[in-house]
């Protein structure tokens, strides 16, 4: 489905949608207030920029580097051209070590590779432990936002899906209370885990170490309590040195919700004695996005929500409306890349305000690559029949100024004298959720050229 | 042609060309910070307290006072026997762990911008000592407060470790309707104590 149509499922409920508004716009600002108390926080964004512009043009070196270091520190290496070859080695892994009880911490990766039914059909049971993406998992659903992955959801929501499946007391929705019995019930996970699953935040170069960005500690409890700890990445992951992580984890936090850093920010390098560590490293259509110059910046991106939380599109039509694994203006641009036809209607959920690249921490371009990704849509995709005639109509108008003058005239008029049933009637798409405003008397030329005239005459 | 083949030579061939890697010039960021007040703040800020102290002593009276009814403890600073009522050499399997309540550990680096602190294996004698316990008690000298993350950095160049975290006060989650809830996995509680 288009995401025109699934936001308008999503737009129903109106007081869900405002909160969800108001709620992402919160974080934006708390965002806002810690990036301004940062000196030097645009260096921080221009150094985020270069470091991943370098480790693009030179990322086949950088990653055997990562490789050889890796398996120094005594981890083990595999690479996934795809989200089935991913799926294939995890599950590999997994049954070497005869595990049937996984634990996984967040990973847009493993949700990319939609690694969960692949491991369940096997009968291995594969428990969430961030809280938000258990509480999406007992919901039957993917994540609506990256960091947020259950911010669609009211505490309501979430009393009721723990009554259902943790048995817990019925609690008004109650969030201390809730969390109190989601701690106990994934504890109980966590010690009984024959493995543990982690995305990668940032793997490095020149020590074949990697670091995970918690804020729960759900990761370190899960990877160092279980016999093997999987991490998977994409490949674009890596940065050149250790010391480049100053620069990545100062912004990363502050993007995503406004903290100074996330509580855990968790450096693995060689596993614990008697434990196993794999890493797998995966392309799943990256290789193909870095070949396309002007859309090989999306692969800077540290997934830090920023640009869904400003967006007044995403904040309007939630999460899944995109039917991506990534969401918002990012996974605009990212998606369409990997199936135009599908994600035909992605690049066009936009204002292209520009928002999204303002507050991106690593400079991506989100909005241009926006615009660049319609012309490209509009020539390979099939248009429907009214946006490509009426588009045809607007082009020959906007080519001939006396024809514009006489339809602004008359357009101007309806606004200000046909009543409201005909201007929000069913032709008029930009009628359909607000009113329009009372059409001015003035053109915007008459306008002008009344101001030059004043100009003139008070000169003289 | 195997995976990793693949993948290296479309990465190769499809990347562009050769982009210098930017110079961090440090100065762009300082601001002169007073580090135990920035560090104290950030502290606060994150969930955590901080008490300043001028021996290893008070550290345990303090915990036993705040924590008193506690069965299971254990600091790894000098002479804490008295505190100690397990002793890590055995423990098998980290899961034993479990019904942990107050842990003491040392840090040698806090940073003043986050009020993070840096912990590894050098530190910490099993990995999940920070995170499974109930309370947790850092000990931090002054003297080991450092600006930024860059200087932090800098300063873990010459360590080699195999395991390490920066950890800025306790657990948390915002996942149920943004609501902030303090204990979400690891530690129910921070303390750290400047010495």
């Amino acid at each position: 489905m288009s995401h025109p149509k699934l936001a308008s499922i999503f737009n129903k409920d109106e007081k869900r949608v405002d909160w969800h508004d108001k709620a992402l716009w919160f974080v934006r600002h708390k965002r806002d207030m810690s990036a301004h108390s940062v000196k030097g926080w645009e260096e921080l964004r221009n150094l985020g920029h270069g470091i991943k512009a370098h480790m693009l043009s030179n990322l086949d070196n950088y990653l055997i580097q990562f490789e050889e270091n890796a398996l120094k520190n005594g981890v083990q290496v595999h690479w996934a051209a795809n989200g089935k070859e991913h799926n294939q080695i995890v599950h590999k892994i997994l049954k070497e070590h005869n595990a049937k009880k996984i634990v996984k911490s967040k990973s847009m990766l493993t949700e990319e590779c939609h690694l969960n039914p692949y491991l369940e059909a096997d009968g291995m049971e594969v428990i969430d432990t961030d809280l938000g993406e258990r509480i999406v998992q007992l919901a039957k659903e993917p994540p609506s936002h990256i960091v947020l992955p259950a911010i669609h959801k009211d505490r309501h929501q979430v009393d009721e899906l723990f009554q259902e499946h943790l048995g817990t007391k019925p609690c008004d929705g109650d969030p201390q209370y809730l969390t109190g019995e989601a701690r106990k019930h994934l504890r109980e996970k966590f010690i009984q885990a024959d493995a543990a699953i982690t995305g990668v935040n940032f793997a490095i170069a020149d020590t074949g170490g990697f670091v995970v960005c918690t804020n729960e500690g759900n990761a370190d409890m899960g990877a160092h309590l279980a016999p093997v700890h999987i991490a998977c990445m994409g490949v674009e992951k890596i940065i050149p040195k250790q010391e480049h992580l100053g620069v990545f984890l100062r912004l990363l936090a502050r993007s995503a919700t406004g903290q100074p850093i996330t509580t855990y920010s968790s450096h693995f390098k060689k596993p614990q004695p008697g434990s196993k560590m794999h890493i797998v490293i995966v392309d799943n259509g990256r290789s193909e996005q870095l070949s396309r110059p002007d859309f090989r910046a999306s692969l800077h991106c540290i997934r830090c929500g920023a640009c869904m939380n400003t967006c007044p599109i995403y904040r309007r039509s939630g999460g899944h409306s995109y039917d991506a694994t990534i969401p918002g203006p990012i996974g605009s641009i990212l998606s369409p890349g990997k199936d135009l036809t599908k994600y035909s209607s992605l690049p066009f959920a936009s204002t292209l305000c520009g928002s999204c690249s303002d507050v991106c921490p690593v400079k991506i371009d989100i909005h241009s690559q926006l615009y660049k990704w319609r012309q490209i849509i509009t020539k390979n995709t099939p248009q429907p029949f009214v946006k490509k005639q009426s588009m045809k109509f607007m082009g020959k108008l906007f080519a001939k100024p006396s024809q514009y003058e006489t339809v602004g005239k008359i357009a101007r008029w309806s606004l200000r004298n046909l009543p409201k049933s005909v201007i929000n009637s069913k032709p008029n798409t930009w009628g359909k959720a607000r009113d329009l405003p009372i059409g001015p008397k003035q053109s915007f030329d008459d306008w002008y050229k009344e101001r030059e005239n004043n100009k003139k005459s008070n000169d003289q | 042609m195997g995976s990793r083949e693949s993948i290296l030579a479309k990465l190769k061939a499809n990347k562009p060309e050769a982009i210098d890697l930017p110079k961090i010039d440090l100065n762009v960021f300082n601001e002169d910070l007073d580090l135990i007040k920035e560090f104290t703040k950030k502290v606060e800020i994150v969930g955590g307290s901080v008490i300043e102290i001028s021996n290893d002593e008070e550290v345990l009276t303090h915990l036993k006072k705040t924590f008193p009814n506690t069965k299971i403890n254990f600091s790894n600073l000098d002479n804490t026997q008295s505190f100690n009522t397990i002793d890590l050499s055995t423990i098998k399997n980290p899961r034993n762990l479990e019904d942990l309540d107050v842990l003491v550990l040392e840090s040698k680096i806090g940073v003043a911008e986050n009020g993070a602190v840096w912990l590894d294996d050098n530190d910490i004698p099993i990995r999940v000592l920070p995170f499974i316990t109930k309370h947790l008690a850092i000990v931090i000298s002054k003297n080991n407060l450092v600006p930024y993350m860059h200087e932090a950095y800098k300063s873990l160049s010459n360590h080699n470790s195999s395991y390490g975290v920066f950890l800025s006060g306790p657990s948390k989650t915002a996942d149920i309707e943004q609501s902030l809830v303090i204990g979400a996995h690891g530690a129910l509680s921070l303390t750290v104590f400047l010495k």
